[in-house]
Parts: C-alpha cells; structure tokens; sequence
C-alpha cells in the first residue's frame, strides 16, 4: 500500500510542472470488471491471467490522454521490485524514454527477462545486492509482459506510453487527470490486455471535462 | 522280465517328457523374467525421459517465446535451456548421462506440425523424412514414447521419442508440444554369448543391427506374418533364422502411445537348447538303459545265490517232516494216555461220590438215634465230619479232573466280587469254632470281575478259609482289592505262622500241604484247584509274602466288560 501510494503521488508530483502552465482537468469513472473479492483498499493487487487476458487483481485501470508529445529531455526513474516472489507494482505505467530499475527485494536470485514484442530483455540472474540496479530503458510503447526465469509464476506489466499524462484509477474506478494542455485528444483506458476504451475529449484551460467509460 | 522292461521304459518316457515340458518352461519363465526386468528399466527410464523433458517444457522463457509471439525465440531459448541435454554438453558430473542424452528436438506447432528450427545443427540433424514423422495430426494432450529409425552417416539409428505437451500458463491450452529424441537404450546386461538377439519392431520394420540384412529381411517377414498388431501386448512364437528354429518373445514398448506400435524383441536360438535336450534324453534313455540292464544281472546273482540254500531248504525240510510225523505220533498218544486218565479220575470221582453219601446219611441217621453211649455220639459225629470232608475231597476232584479233561467251560459274566467276599466273610463269622480273628476290608462296594460266579467264589472262599485256618487266634485278616485297567487285584492277608521258606514253591501243587501240623484241617487240593481255575478265568494266584506273622496271597481276576446295552 505504501509503495503503490508513494508510486501514485510520484506521479501526481512528477507532472506539477506541466499542471502550472496548462490546466485542463479530466475527471471521471471507469467501470471496472466485477471482481471476484470484495475491493479491499489495502489489499496487494497483481497481475492475473485469465482466458489469455492479463489484468490486475483487483481490477484497475490506466487513463491517458493519446497524442502527439514531445519526449521529456531526461525522463524520470521508476522503479519495478521484486518483492516476496511477485513485481511489485505489479502494473507500471510509464512514458517512452523511460528507465525501469529493477531492485530485487528478496533473498533469493531472480532473473527478470521479457519476451514482449514492445521490448525484449534479459537481466540474468541476479542477487539483491546487485549494483548498480538491474535496469532497462523503454523506448517502444506498447504492453510489455514482465517474467522470471526462475520463478515461473511472475507475472508483471509495464504500460509503455507515448504520453506524459496518464494516471492509474483507484479500486472504484475513479480517476482525475490535472495539469493537461488544451486541444482536442483522445482519452484512452486501459483496463486489460485485450480491453482498451477511449473517447474523444476537447480540453480547455481552467475547465474540469467529466468523462465516464462505461 | 519283460513286464520290467516295459514299465522301466514308461517310466523313462514319462520322465523324460516331463523334463522336456519343465526345461521348455523353464526357458521361457527365463525369458519372461528376463524381458520383464528389462521392461521395467525401460519404463523406469521412460518415466525418468519424459520427467525430463516435462521440466523443459514448463521453462518461462519457452513459454514466453510461445506465449508472447516470439517463436523467433523459441529454438534459441530451449538451445540453452537443453544445452546439458544435448549430445556435446558437459554432462553433469555422477549422472549417465550416456543414457539420458538426447540426439535431437523439435517443438511443434498448435497444429501438431514441426515448427521449423533456424539452425539444425544446434537441434539435431534430422532427415526430412524422419522430422515429418514427428509430427501429429493433433497435438496430443498427454506425453507420447516413440521409436524413430533413422539413418545417420549411414548408419541405422533408432531413436526413443518422447512428446511432452505444453500447455499455456495464460489460456491453459494446448499450444505446442516438445518433442525429443534420445539415444536407444542399450542395456549393457545382456548376456553375451548365449546367442540372444535383441531389436525392436516398429511400424513394420525390424531394427536389429546385429543381425546380418538377408537374415533380418527374412525374419521380418516371417513376424510380418504373425498378427502382433492385435490386443497383446506381449507374446512368443518360434521363428527360423537361417534355417535355425528361434525362440521370439515380443512386448509392446509403448502401449497407448500415438505415436507407431513398438515392440522390444528378444530372439533366442533354439538350435543349442535342442541339442541339449536332444542330449539329455539321449542321457535319460542311456542311463535308463544300464540301470536295466545292471538290474537284471544283479538280479540273476541275487537269485542265483538265493536259490542255493532253498535248495538245501527243501532237502532238510524232508527229513524234518519225518522227524515231526513221529513226534506227533508220540504226541497222539500221550494225549491218548491223558483223556484216559481223565475219563477215570472223572468216573472214579461219580462212583465215589455216591458210597460217600450213603455213609454218610448211615452216619447222621445212627447220631439221631439215641441210647448210644456219649462217646459213641462223638465218635460218630467225627465220622460224620470226615465224611463231609470226603464229599469235599470228590467234588474237588471231579472239578480238577473235568479241568484236567478240558470239559468245564466257564459262561463268562460280571460277577459283583465285592459282594461275594463279603457274603463270605459273613459265612466265615458264623462258623462255630471260629477262632478269634479280627477282619478288615478295604475294597469298593462294587468291583465286576468277569467268570462264572460258582468258581469265582470257590476261590475267594479257598483263600478266605486258608486264611482262617491258618490263622492264629487274637489274629487279623485283612481283606483289600482294587481295580487297574484290565484287572482287579484281590489281596487276602493273615497273620499266623508262615509258610516254611522250602515249601512256599510247592504250595499249589496238588495233595501238597504246606507243612502244617495236621491239626488244621485241609486235602492239599484247595490252592491247586483255585490257581487251576483262576488261571481258567485268564487270571492267577501268587503268593505275595509269607514271613514274620503274616501271608498273603493275591488273585488276580480279568476285569468284567461293561454289560452290552441292552437296547442294541
């Protein structure tokens, strides 16, 4: 709960700059898939596969706004751990450009590799102690499947995105996305592997847009 | 003679035929244990193969480059993780890696096509041919064993194949499958030098390397015409090889397998077991045959040396049957000499029995008449006693002499003893000059004997007057008997002076009397006649002791048989 909280604040943070000039505002709903238990706050979500699909448990979704922008001059640092066997955030959505550092938090050796046409990579094994920290740049967007070599059942995401504007839902599927340029985009959700909705939005500055994916 | 021959061949065929069904089912329990135990290692390597390559197959980098579109990935990731597998590898330290070597794999596609390798030099080289026969109309859902023949640089090959599928960790369907080929198995126990052939029949054809192609192309046909594609799984027949019979045992390798029947084939040549039973029976007849014939000269001996002394039998049983004409004749007449003394102590004894009791009623009639002199009356009535005694004397005697003639017969039945010693041990009270004797008993109240009550109790009664007689007076008699399993034993003891050591032999003979003063009245007939009839019962008479005051006799009487029930 801390590092997903710290993670979702990182990103409120990390886009304050941008918020000062431009100020659009995107608020709304996602509807998430029903899920199986009942959303618990606090509860560790990870990653699910069911019928090929891959998803987080508890369900949550990723809203971004798709356009044309500029790659940020030195992109920011985010961080995938490997922690008690599982990758903790078990769903990261990043911008192109960004590095992914990859702490292993256990005791044990795990050797993070992907397979996924949006970026191929193999870090080996490694320890915890290992420095500098295992890490990969993520240039292509695109869904990136995060695996183990040693530890088969691991299963992590990257969303790799063309934008600097996205945010993560909470359970509910609430989301509010500040600090956007106006013009006219489209606002994207990612809610699975398979599932992406989007819906075209104008925004304007000083005005908060309400928008719902059903 | 020839009854003996005839029988000892029998035997000889029989044991023979025996031997020959026991040595053929020796071999083939030989051979079945032999191809069970080479099952089972071959099973417990398929079980250790397909185990194997099961761990291969869940590898996450196979699965990813399955899973997440990049089969460009596919061959290269399974190139490292089957590197240890492959021939060229390092095999790991302690293991036989020999056997566990694999020659070649492929992966197939979710159709069951072999997905093409980008280098086969780095997968195992395989003929088109061969790599096609890998492939499934349908992947199959479970692990399949196989048997691929193959050339390699000219050379045969056999190859045992092992299908492992995978299914998808995100979908859980099937999606490929791994299919590896491992070196045959090539136990290194078979025996050498017995002649055993081991192959393998699959799809077919018969891979048998060490047997020349002329050979092998006959004996496959020869198999081709046996239907073993049917439900057995394991069987045997006889097959010639070079015109040799051969003994072929046949077991499926791979039962419910997709992939082509293949059969483990064990051929044994029947040519050296033959000889050796060709051999064998050759040993049986032979040493049948001398035992025959060593039994018929050993027998001629043996009669030979028999046949003397009957000889010398029958010469001297001649003479003995002379010798015993005249013993008989002796006999005869001795026997004659006897009956005649019998028949005249018998007459003697009825033609002195009647002048007794005419004296005697002479006597009792003058002792009722009176006007005699007082000392007449005593006169006559010692007459009269003596004439008692007589009449005593003859009727022993008639008894003794029919005993003697063998006429007294004894009708058999229980007679209660106990009650007859004491009907006469009151008899004994009531005698008038009884002297003062003190008696003790100590027998049950019921103690069956068997006899004829009449002579049973004459002889209770002898001994108990002998014991009274020859008692003293302030004296005791002691009266005891029991009963053993067959008899029962009467003891009858007195005080009063014993019987002199001398005379204690002859006590039962006839008229003796054991040199008693002749106060005591008594014909010396009483204990002969009582032995004579204890012994006509199948019982006797001893004289246990007679020493320092005291004499006792024993009679010992045949125990009565319990009374038939009367319902039967």
């Amino acid at each position: 709960m801390g590092l997903r909280g710290s993670a979702c604040f990182n990103a409120v943070l990390s886009l304050l700059p941008i918020s000062a000039l431009a100020d659009a505002v995107v608020e709304g709903r996602v509807e998430l898939p029903k899920s199986h238990s009942a959303p618990v706050v606090v509860k560790r979500y990870e990653i699910v596969t069911q019928g090929g699909v891959l998803s987080t448990q508890p369900p949550l979704a990723v809203v971004y706004l798709e356009g044309a922008f500029p790659k940020p001059k030195s992109p920011p640092t985010k961080q995938v751990a490997q922690k008690d066997l599982a990758f903790l955030p078990p769903l990261l959505p990043i911008q192109t450009g960004t590095r992914v550092e990859f702490p292993n938090l256990d005791d044990t050796y795990h050797s993070v590799f992907s397979y996924s046409p949006a970026k191929r990579f193999d870090l080996g094994r490694y320890r915890p102690e290992e420095r500098p920290i295992p890490s990969e740049a993520f240039d292509t967007a695109g869904l990136v499947t995060l695996r183990c070599d040693i530890h088969e059942h691991m299963r992590g995401l990257i969303l790799v995105l063309n934008t600097p504007y996205f945010v993560m839902t909470d359970a509910e599927g609430r989301f509010r996305l500040r600090g956007l340029p106006p013009g006219q985009y489209t606002l994207k959700a990612w809610i699975d592997s398979k599932t992406t909705r989007e819906k075209p939005v104008a925004l304007k500055n000083g005005e908060t847009l309400h928008v719902d994916f059903p | 003679m020839v009854v003996v021959s005839v029988l000892t061949a029998l035997g000889l065929y029989l044991a023979q035929r025996n031997i020959t069904a026991n040595a053929e089912r020796d071999l083939q329990q030989e051979f079945q244990t032999e191809l069970s135990s080479l099952h089972r290692l071959q099973e417990l390597r398929h079980a250790a193969l397909v185990e194997r390559c099961r761990i291969l197959a869940e590898k996450p980098r196979i699965h990813a480059a399955l899973e997440d579109n990049a089969l460009d990935l596919l061959y290269p990731s399974a190139k490292d993780e089957l590197r240890d597998l492959m021939e060229g590898g390092e095999p790991a330290p302690g293991q036989a890696a020999s056997t566990l070597r694999a020659r070649f794999y492929r992966f197939l596609d979710s159709t069951g096509a072999v997905l093409p390798p980008p280098n086969s030099k780095d997968v195992g080289i395989l003929s088109k041919a061969a790599e096609a026969e890998l492939a499934f109309n349908k992947l199959p859902d479970q692990q399949q064993i196989g048997y691929l023949p193959d050339t390699d640089s000219g050379k045969e090959i056999l190859d045992e194949v092992t299908a492992v599928p995978i299914f998808s960790t995100e979908t859980g369907d099937l999606i490929s499958a791994l299919v590896v080929g491992f070196k045959p198995f090539e136990p290194v126990t078979r025996r050498a030098g017995t002649g055993i052939l081991s192959g393998t029949w699959v799809d077919g054809r018969l891979h048998l390397p060490s047997l020349s192609k002329p050979a092998r192309d006959v004996l496959a046909a020869e198999i081709r015409g046996v239907p073993m594609n049917t439900d057995h799984t394991q069987n045997n027949f006889t097959v010639h090889i070079n015109g040799a019979p051969h003994l072929l045992f046949y077991k499926r390798l791979n039962p419910n397998s997709l992939f082509p029947a293949a059969y483990e084939i064990c051929v044994y040549p029947l040519a050296s077991w033959i000889a050796q039973l060709h051999q064998l029976r050759w040993q049986i007849g032979g040493g049948g045959m001398a035992l025959l014939l060593g039994g018929f000269v050993a027998s001629h001996f043996v009669a030979g040396r028999f046949s003397k002394p009957m000889e010398q039998l029958a010469v001297d049983s001649e003479k003995n049957r002379a010798r015993r004409k005249r013993a008989e004749a002796a006999l005869a007449s001795t026997s004659e000499k006897l009956k005649r003394s019998t028949r005249y102590s018998a007459g003697a004894s009825h033609q002195l029995k009647s002048p007794v009791a005419v004296l005697r009623a002479g006597l009792e009639s003058l002792l009722a008449r009176e006007g005699f002199d007082s000392k007449i009356y005593e006169e006559l009535s010692a007459l009269l006693h003596q004439t008692h005694r007589l009449a005593g004397v003859i009727d022993d005697l008639l008894l003794l002499s029919r005993m003697d003639a063998g006429h007294l017969e004894i009708a058999s039945e229980p007679v209660n003893l106990s009650q007859l010693i004491d009907e006469w041990l009151d008899d004994l009270s009531a005698v008038p000059d009884s002297i003062d004797v003190k008696i003790e008993k100590d027998f049950p109240i019921e103690l069956n004997v068997a006899g004829e009550k009449r002579y049973t109790s004459l002889i209770v009664q002898n001994l108990l007057e002998n014991a009274r007689k020859y008692n003293r007076r302030g004296g005791r008699i002691r009266v005891s008997a029991q009963q053993n399993a067959d008899h029962v034993l009467l003891t009858i003891g007195n005080t009063g002076c014993p019987i002199p050591r001398e005379a204690q032999p002859h006590i039962f003979d006839r008229f003796h009397r054991g040199g008693t003063g002749s106060s005591i009245s008594g014909h010396g007939l009483g204990l002969n006649l009582a032995r004579d009839l204890a012994r006509l019962h199948g019982g006797d008479i001893a004289l246990l002791r007679s020493e320092n005051d005291w004499t006792e006799f024993q009679v010992r009487f045949p125990v009565a048989q319990p009374a038939p029930d009367p319902a039967s």
